[in-house]
């Protein structure tokens, strides 16, 4: 029995290094993304010029130097009279975002499935319009589909301030179905010019931000004479670390300001998912998940994603995803092995059906990245629903009936397993 | 088409077709969403293959064991791991199933169950944005 078990061990592990060799394309490894810092292009000269324009500088000041896990900002100023003012914040840590474009330009073209993916997204982003365009931003829909990231931007004047996430580095895959069999990103394009970046930028922003209470506030209020004032949220569980202001209006721009965002123990920063957490939540929430779980005879992972999601909606679905699955497999682990001492698993069909399941594991989480936080969810949720009628059905008569006598047989051989296994 | 499947002393004859394809599309969709597919294999195996609970229980934990393994890997290579994430919920994770069997000498699991299908719709129409 222990060299089967040792055939098995290598056949996983065998699995598992055939996984690392798929070729990827070039981009997912993380120490090769940020080497190439995307230098300042010299062909847009409104926004990359650091240098104080003559005559229409912009004042800048903000009250506090230092914020603790989130806080308010007053952010006041002075701007050339009759001006519109825009705030641009965002922090100096960075966080991948990837975004699928699979939408027909129009109805004869087909989806051009191009994966667009960047590692330098601020991990937080906003963009402060004028108060009075609060009505024109509550008619713009919240998320989703229909949000329009650069439409809005531009609806509302506010594209004079995005600059920050407009020259990061893209890395387009053009994804094929082949290629999402084998499990791979798809075929590096060629690097995007300025514009092509500053356009796949704003899909990029809104993939990773997703609505536009995040994205954009309007709570710049301005004066007759250009005296302006704002009280900027950071959030808590926001990312720490610096925060940079900088305000426009119009071709002026003011100097950055910063600000300090400190988090300490128990808050936590969470490096890929972009935003901090208190340590205590986290933990009890899958203590609680992982015992009922057990209860009702199923990992526990079912339950702890949409409760994350929902607990925590600053959290990316694929960063959820992804965690979830390896804490799981411990506990699966010692499952096995614990069944296997007593000789209680059919190594044949568990084996064969496994390769099987191996095989499916290694497609889905590429499409994980694929789908967008709406489709998971909606895809959740109807898991959850199919999930509640199993468990609905495990508790009519009928079932628990023929379940009794299940349990009972299950026990004998188990006794039975047991004591073999001990003499 | 049919394999024959010995297990203490009896033999049973498994619909592989069925049962591959099964356990592949199940693995997708677990995979994808993060999970590792336990009480969807569990009927797939006893109710769709028709085998008894005995064979199951072991037998399943292992073919989920293989897809969590597989997906935790293909996860980790696309960046969706955060490890002070993981090393936040993995303790919790490891207590609870030290806990969890202590709990359920003292309720029903039919009681848990019925809490479970209430909790689980509720969850579903949350993520169908309807509250």
């Amino acid at each position: 029995m222990s060299r089967k078990r040792a055939i098995i061990s290598t056949v996983m592990l065998c699995l598992v290094l055939a996984s690392y060799y798929v070729p990827m394309g070039t981009a997912q490894d993380k120490a090769a993304a940020p080497a190439v810092a995307a230098p300042a292009a010299p062909g847009t000269p409104a926004a990359a010029a650091p240098a104080p324009q003559a005559g229409g500088t912009i004042t800048l000041t903000v009250d506090k130097q230092a914020i603790d896990n989130g806080g308010d900002l007053k952010v006041s100023g002075k701007a050339a009279p009759g001006s519109q003012v825009y705030l641009e914040v965002y922090n100096d840590n960075k966080v991948r975002a990837v975004y699928f474009d699979d939408r027909k330009p129009d109805e004869n073209t087909p989806p051009p499935y191009k994966l667009y993916l960047t590692h330098d997204m601020p991990a937080f982003y906003q963009i402060c319009i004028p108060k009075d365009k609060a009505e024109a931003l509550s008619k713009v829909p919240g998320s989703g589909p229909k949000f329009q990231y650069s439409q809005v931007l531009k609806d509302l004047g506010a594209d004079v301030a995005y600059n920050a996430p407009a020259k990061i580095d893209i890395d387009a895959f053009k994804a094929s179905i082949m290629a999402s069999i084998i499990g791979s990103r798809g075929d590096l394009m060629p690097k995007l010019d300025a514009p092509e970046t500053k356009r796949r930028s704003m899909q990029l922003t809104k993939a990773r931000f997703r609505n536009k209470g995040k994205l954009l506030a309007p709570i710049v209020e301005t004066a007759a004479d250009g005296a302006f004032t704002a009280m900027v949220k950071i959030p808590t569980g926001s990312a720490p670390g610096k925060y940079t202001i900088v305000a426009y209006a119009g071709k002026d721009k003011s100097a950055p300001a910063t600000i300090d965002n400190k988090i300490a123990f128990p808050v936590m920063y969470l490096e890929n998912a972009g935003t901090s957490l208190n340590v205590f939540w986290p933990f009890l929430l899958t203590l609680v998940i992982a015992v009922f779980g057990v209860l009702i005879g199923a990992g526990g992972g079912f339950i702890m994603n949409p409760v994350l999601l929902a607990l925590f909606p600053t959290l990316p679905h694929t960063i959820v995803a992804g965690t979830v699955t390896p804490t799981v497999l411990f506990s699966q682990g010692s499952g096995v092995y614990n069944y296997s001492k007593i000789k209680f698993i059919s190594w044949k069909l568990g084996i064969i059906l496994g390769l099987a399941m191996a095989a499916g594991g290694f497609i889905g989480p590429k499409l994980t990245e694929l789908i967008s936080i709406e489709q998971y969810k909606f895809v959740f949720g109807w898991i959850l629903l199919v999930l509640a009628a199993l468990l609905f059905w495990q508790t009519t008569p009928g079932y628990i009936a023929k379940n009794k006598k299940e349990q009972a047989i299950l026990k004998e051989f188990k006794k039975r397993a047991e004591e073999s296994a001990k003499s | 088409m049919y394999m024959e499947v010995e297990f203490w002393g009896q033999t049973f004859k498994v619909n592989m077709i069925i049962g591959l394809i099964g356990s592949f599309l199940l693995a997708i969709v677990a995979s994808m969403m993060g999970f590792g597919g336990g009480p969807f294999m569990m009927p797939l195996m006893s109710v769709v293959l028709g085998l008894p609970m005995y064979l199951v229980v072991g037998s399943s934990l292992l073919a989920i064991f293989f897809n969590t393994a597989m997906s935790s890997m293909r996860h980790y290579q696309f960046g969706n791991f955060d490890l002070t994430f993981f090393l936040m919920m993995f303790p919790a994770a490891i207590l609870g199933g030290f806990i969890a069997p202590q709990i359920a000498k003292r309720i029903s699991p039919l009681t848990v169950k019925r809490v479970a299908v209430v909790g689980l719709l509720l969850l579903a129409l949350n993520l169908f944005g309807v509250y």
